[in-house]
C-alpha cells in the first residue's frame, strides 16, 4: 500500500515527462491529480467530496488521492499510462476548502471527463465514483456530498419511466398531494387478511397502499397469494369510490428473473404500479425500469438500507446523491424524507432532496446542500415520497414543507385509527383536502392549521377522533444530515 | 348616526382608497382636460359618498357606472380610462382593476354563430375590470341589417344590465359619431350613466405636452425652436387628421430625427452633452407644415 | 354513492364563494380554466365534454362563474367540474381538477368479475348510468 508521507523528489511541476513516468512511486498531487488551475468543462462530471484526512496529510494530496483512485491512478506510476491520453482521462481536484466549523474536514471538488463513463449506466458511473476509494487508507473518512452531471451524460438516460405529470394523468389525480399508507404489520398476515386492510384504506380513500419493503414472499404469505388479494382488493374500491387506486406490489426477488416474473403477473392483473427495493442494486433498477417503461407501469422505490451510508455525515453518500442517481436510472416514487415525522430529516436539506426529484433545473443553493448548478435537461420528475411518524394532524406542516407533488404515506396513522382502518382513511383525506382548500383561499395554514383542521373535523367524526389520538405526537429530535452552510444573521 | 361619525368616515374612505393620491397622478400626468379632470372628480366623489351611504343603509339603488368617453383622437381618452379603472378598483366598484380594450374586430365575427362566443369570451376577460370599446359605433351598421354587431350589442347590454358588479364598460369615439350611435340604440344610451366629454387641446395645452415629452426623453428645445414649434402647432392644429397628443409625439420624433441627422453631418467638430440634448429650430423648420405649397390633404397623420 | 375524484370531493360540497375562491386563486397563478362535464364518469373516462374552449387571460373568477351557471343550467343532471390548466415548461398538464356539480342520486360502478383460466379473474368497473343511452342517464 501507498505511503504518502515519504520524502519525494524536489522537482517542479515543470519536470520532464520522463521524469514523471520514471518507476517508482509519486505523490498523486504530482502525478497531476490536482491542478488547482484547471476549469472544469462543461461536459464533466463534477464530485464533491467531503475529505477527514489522516493526521498529518495534506488535504490537497488526499484530494487528489480521491481523484487518482476514484479515475486512472494506481499506487505507483505504470509506463503504460503512456500508451494513453492520460492527461485527459486523470481526474482533477480543482479546489479543497475547509468545511465551516470543522477542524479536520474539507470539501474538494473533483472534474471527470465525460469519456470515463459508459453512457446510462449508474454501476459504470459508482464503481468509479465510490469504488475502491471509500477504503482508501489516507482518510480516516469520506463522504460523497454532491455530483453535477452534464446534460450530455444526462441524455443517455432514460429517467422515470413515468414521471409526475404523466402520473397525475393516469391516475386522474390534480392539485393536492397522493395519499398512501404501508399494509401493516410488516409480517404475518396472510393473502386474504393482507387484501383486508388495502380494501379498507383504498375505500376510506386512500389513493395508494403499498408493500413494505421487506414484505417478498414468505411463508405466511406467497406473492402470488398477495397479488391476488391485493388486485381484488384495489378494483372493489375503485368501483366503490369511481376512482383509479394502486397498490405498490413489491416484485423484490432473489434474481432477476424472479423480479420479472412478479412484474408480469402484477401487469396481468391490472396493477397500476410496481415496487422495488434499493437492495436490488443500480443494474436491477436500470433493468426494471426499463420494463416499466415497456409496460407503462409506475415505479415505486423503496430506499431500504440507505441509511446505512447516507446518515452519518463523516463518511458515505449523502442521500442528494442517491436521489440524483436515481432520476438517472428511472424511478418514479422514491422516499425522501418527510421532516416532521419519525425518521431522519433536517428541513433544508429535504428541501434539497425533493427539488432535485422534482425541479426541471437546481440552482446551486449551499443552504439546501445543493453544491452545483444541475440542469435535468427535460428528464422527467420524481414524486417523493413522505413516510415514516406522519398523521393528520400535521398536515398544514407537511403541505408547507413538501408542496403537492409528494405521496404523504401514513400507515399507523390509517391502520392504528380507532374507528378502524377506512375511518383512518377517511380522517386523512379529508384533513388533506380541507387544508388544500384553505391555503388556495390565501389563509395561513402554517399558523392557522390547528384551527383549519379542528374546524373539518366538527363535520367529520373520523378526522376529530384522529385529532384526539395523535394531536400531540412530535418526533422532535436532532437532525445529524445537516446543511454545512448555514445563512448568517444580519445585524440588527 | 351624528354628522361627526359622518366626517370621520370621509377621512376614513379617503385614506383607506387613496383615491386622493391617483387623482393628483391624473392631474400631473395630463396637461390640461380641466373639464374631464373635473368630472372624473365628481363621478369619484359620488362613488365615495354612495359608499359611506350604503355603510348608512341610505341607497339610492345600485350606482350605474358604464360611460361614455367622447372627444377627437389623442385627447387622452385611452389614459383616462385607465385611471378610472384604478379609481373604481380602489374604491371598490370592481374587483381586479384592469383594462381591456377592444374595437369591433375583437368582439364581431364573420360568419353566424362566431360573434356571440366572441363577445362573451371578451366579456370574460373584462371581468373584474373596465371594457373599453374604441369607437364603438362600429359595432352599429344600420346600412346592413344582417350585421352581426348587433348580436354583440345585444350580449352586452345584457351582461352591462345584470352584471355590474362584475365589470365597467366604457365606450368611446368621436362626439358626433357616438351621438348618433345612443340615438339609434336607445338601450345603451339608458345604461350610460356618465358622459366625459373630452375637448382638443389649446395651443399652449400641447407646448406644455410637448414640453412633458420631451423632459421625459431628455431633450428640450432652444429658444428659437420654442417659436417655431409654437409655429408649428399653431399651422398643424388647421390641418386634417390633427390627432392632439399623438401628434405633438410623432412631430417629436421626426424632429428628433432630424437633429440626429443634423449633429451627424458635423463630423469633425465635437459635440457637447447640451448638443445631444438640444432641438434647434431648422429641426423643426424643415417640417412640410411649413412649405405653404404643399398639398396638405396628403399630409400624413402627424406630419 | 358519492364520486370522489376531483380535488375536493371528501368535504362538503363547495358553496359559489368556495369555489370562485379556488378559481381566483387558479387565476393568479395564471393557469387556464376550463368546464367540463359528462354522464359517464367512470374512472378511466378522461375525455368528459367541454363545455365551451378553455379560457384563457382571465383576471376575475365571474368569467368562470358565468360559464359555471350556464352549465349548470344546460346540464342539472351530469357530473360538472372546473380544471386549471398549467402551460408552463415540464407540466403542460391540469393543475387542479375539482367537481362542481353532481346528479342526484349517484348511481355509481359496478365490478364485474370475468372469470378466466386458472382461477384467474379479470376485473372491469362498469358505470351503471352507462346501462342506459347517452341523454337518459339520470332520469
Amino acid at each position: 500500500m501507498v505511503s504518502i508521507s515519504l520524502p519525494w523528489r524536489m522537482e517542479s511541476q515543470h519536470e520532464r515527462t520522463a521524469d514523471r513516468y520514471r518507476a517508482g512511486v509519486l505523490k498523486y498531487a504530482q502525478m497531476g491529480y490536482w491542478d488547482p488551475d484547471y476549469e472544469p468543462k462543461e461536459t464533466d462530471i463534477l464530485a464533491l467530496f467531503r475529505i477527514t484526512p489522516q493526521d498529518g496529510v495534506d488535504p490537497q494530496e488526499a484530494a487528489a488521492a480521491v481523484a487518482g483512485e476514484s479515475s486512472t491512478a494506481t499506487w505507483t506510476v505504470v509506463w503504460t499510462d503512456r500508451l494513453t491520453a492520460a492527461d485527459v482521462y486523470r481526474a482533477k481536484a480543482y479546489k479543497v476548502e475547509p468545511v465551516p466549523n470543522s477542524t479536520e474536514q474539507y470539501f474538494a471538488s473533483i472534474a471527470y471527463d465525460i469519456d470515463l463513463f459508459e453512457p446510462g449506466s449508474i454501476a459504470n458511473l459508482t464503481a468509479s465514483i465510490i469504488g475502491n476509494v471509500f477504503g482508501f487508507k489516507p482518510l480516516k473518512a469520506l463522504r460523497l456530498e454532491d455530483m453535477r452531471f452534464p446534460v450530455a451524460y444526462v441524455k443517455t438516460f432514460d429517467g422515470p419511466p413515468t414521471g409526475i405529470v404523466v402520473e397525475r394523468e393516469r391516475l386522474d389525480k390534480f392539485g393536492r398531494p397522493l395519499l398512501g399508507a404501508t399494509t401493516k404489520p410488516k409480517l404475518g398476515l396472510s393473502g386474504r387478511n393482507y387484501g383486508r386492510v388495502v380494501y379498507e384504506a383504498l375505500k376510506g380513500g386512500l389513493d395508494f397502499t403499498k408493500d413494505d419493503e421487506n414484505i417478498n414472499s414468505q411463508p405466511f404469505m406467497h406473492w402470488r397469494d398477495r397479488f391476488g388479494f391485493v388486485m381484488e382488493a384495489v378494483n372493489r374500491a375503485s368501483a366503490a369510490s369511481g376512482e383509479v387506486k394502486g397498490h405498490y406490489l413489491n416484485v423484490t426477488g432473489a434474481t432477476m428473473e424472479d423480479v420479472y416474473e412478479r412484474a408480469e403477473f402484477a401487469k396481468e392483473l391490472g396493477s397500476v404500479v410496481v415496487m422495488i427495493d434499493l437492495v436490488i442494486g443500480y443494474t436491477a433498477i436500470q433493468s426494471i425500469s426499463k420494463w416499466a417503461r415497456r409496460n407503462d407501469m409506475l415505479l415505486h422505490l423503496h430506499r431500504a438500507g440507505a441509511s446505512t451510508y447516507t446518515r452519518q455525515k463523516n463518511h458515505g453518500i449523502s442521500f442528494r446523491v442517491i436521489a440524483k442517481w436515481m432520476r438517472l436510472a428511472g424511478v418514479d416514487h422514491i422516499h425522501a424524507g418527510t421532516v416532521v415525522g419519525k425518521l431522519e430529516g433536517d428541513p433544508n436539506t429535504i428541501r434539497g432532496f425533493y427539488n432535485i426529484l422534482r425541479e426541471p433545473y437546481n440552482p446551486a443553493d449551499l443552504e439546501l446542500g445543493l453544491h452545483f448548478d444541475q440542469d435535468w435537461a427535460g428528464m422527467r420528475k420524481v414524486m417523493p415520497v413522505a413516510s415514516g411518524g406522519i398523521h393528520a394532524g400535521q398536515m398544514h406542516q407537511l403541505l408547507t414543507y413538501l408542496g403537492d407533488d409528494v405521496v404523504l404515506q401514513f400507515g399507523g396513522g390509517t391502520i392504528g385509527h380507532p374507528m378502524g382502518i377506512q375511518a383512518g382513511a377517511i380522517a386523512n383525506r379529508v384533513a388533506l383536502e380541507a387544508m388544500v382548500l384553505a391555503r388556495n383561499e390565501g389563509r395561513d395554514i402554517w399558523n392557522e392549521g390547528p384551527d383549519i383542521l379542528a374546524a373539518a373535523a366538527r363535520t367529520c367524526q373520523p378526522l376529530m377522533a384522529a385529532l384526539d389520538t395523535w394531536g400531540e405526537v412530535t418526533f422532535d429530535y436532532t437532525s445529524t444530515d445537516t446543511p454545512d452552510y448555514v445563512p448568517t444573521p444580519t445585524p440588527a | 348616526m351624528t354628522d361627526t361619525a359622518a366626517e370621520l368616515d370621509l377621512d376614513g374612505a379617503l385614506a383607506e382608497t387613496r383615491v386622493e393620491e391617483l387623482l393628483t397622478t391624473l392631474d400631473t400626468e395630463l396637461v390640461g382636460l380641466v373639464p374631464v379632470k373635473t368630472r372624473i372628480r365628481e363621478i369619484a366623489a359620488l362613488l365615495l359618498i354612495e359608499k359611506l351611504r350604503a355603510q348608512a343603509a341610505l341607497s339610492a339603488g345600485p350606482p350605474s357606472l358604464h360611460m361614455s368617453f367622447t372627444g377627437n383622437p389623442g385627447t387622452g381618452k385611452t389614459t383616462v380610462a385607465l385611471r378610472m379603472a384604478e379609481i373604481l378598483h380602489r374604491l371598490g366598484y370592481v374587483r381586479k382593476g384592469h383594462l381591456v380594450a377592444v374595437t369591433r374586430d375583437d368582439l364581431v365575427g364573420q360568419y353566424i354563430g362566431h360573434t356571440a362566443p366572441k363577445t362573451k369570451e371578451v366579456l370574460k376577460r373584462a371581468m373584474g375590470g373596465v371594457l373599453f370599446i374604441d369607437e364603438a359605433y362600429f359595432l352599429y351598421r344600420p346600412e346592413n341589417e344582417r350585421d352581426y354587431g348587433q348580436e354583440a350589442i345585444e350580449i352586452l347590454l345584457q351582461v352591462m344590465e345584470n352584471q355590474r358588479d362584475d365589470l365597467v364598460v366604457i365606450l368611446a369615439g368621436y362626439k358626433d359619431r357616438m351621438g348618433r350611435f345612443f340615438a339609434s340604440n336607445p338601450g345603451m344610451s339608458s345604461r350610460i350613466a356618465h358622459h366625459v366629454d373630452f375637448p382638443d387641446y389649446a395651443p399652449e395645452e400641447l407646448e406644455a405636452i410637448a414640453g412633458l415629452m420631451l423632459g421625459s426623453m431628455q431633450y428640450r428645445l432652444s429658444a428659437d425652436a420654442e417659436r417655431a414649434f409654437a409655429d408649428y402647432i399653431a399651422r398643424r392644429r388647421s390641418q386634417p387628421n390633427f390627432a392632439n397628443a399623438r401628434s405633438i409625439r410623432n412631430a417629436l420624433d421626426r424632429a428628433r430625427l432630424r437633429q440626429a441627422n443634423r449633429l451627424v453631418a458635423r463630423r469633425g467638430s465635437t459635440l457637447s452633452r447640451d448638443d445631444l440634448m438640444t432641438i434647434e429650430a431648422d429641426d423643426i423648420l424643415i417640417s412640410r407644415v411649413f412649405n405653404e405649397d404643399a398639398d396638405e390633404a396628403r399630409a400624413p397623420v402627424g406630419s | 354513492m358519492r364520486l370522489t375524484q376531483g380535488t375536493f370531493s371528501f368535504l362538503p360540497d363547495l358553496t359559489d364563494d368556495q369555489i370562485r375562491a379556488q378559481i381566483e386563486y387558479c387565476l393568479e397563478q395564471g393557469w387556464a380554466m376550463s368546464i367540463e362535464y359528462t354522464d359517464d364518469p367512470h374512472p378511466r373516462n378522461t375525455y368528459w365534454e367541454m363545455h365551451g374552449n378553455p379560457m384563457f387571460d382571465l383576471h376575475d373568477a365571474a368569467g368562470v362563474m358565468v360559464e359555471l351557471v350556464d352549465a349548470r343550467a344546460t346540464f342539472p343532471r351530469h357530473y360538472i367540474k372546473v380544471n386549471a390548466f398549467d402551460s408552463t415548461k415540464g407540466i403542460e398538464s391540469l393543475r387542479l381538477s375539482f367537481i362542481v356539480h353532481r346528479p342526484d342520486p349517484e348511481p355509481g360502478f359496478t365490478l364485474e368479475r370475468h372469470e378466466v383460466e386458472g382461477r384467474h379473474i379479470r376485473y372491469t368497473v362498469r358505470s351503471y348510468a352507462t346501462d342506459r343511452p347517452q341523454g337518459e342517464r339520470y332520469p
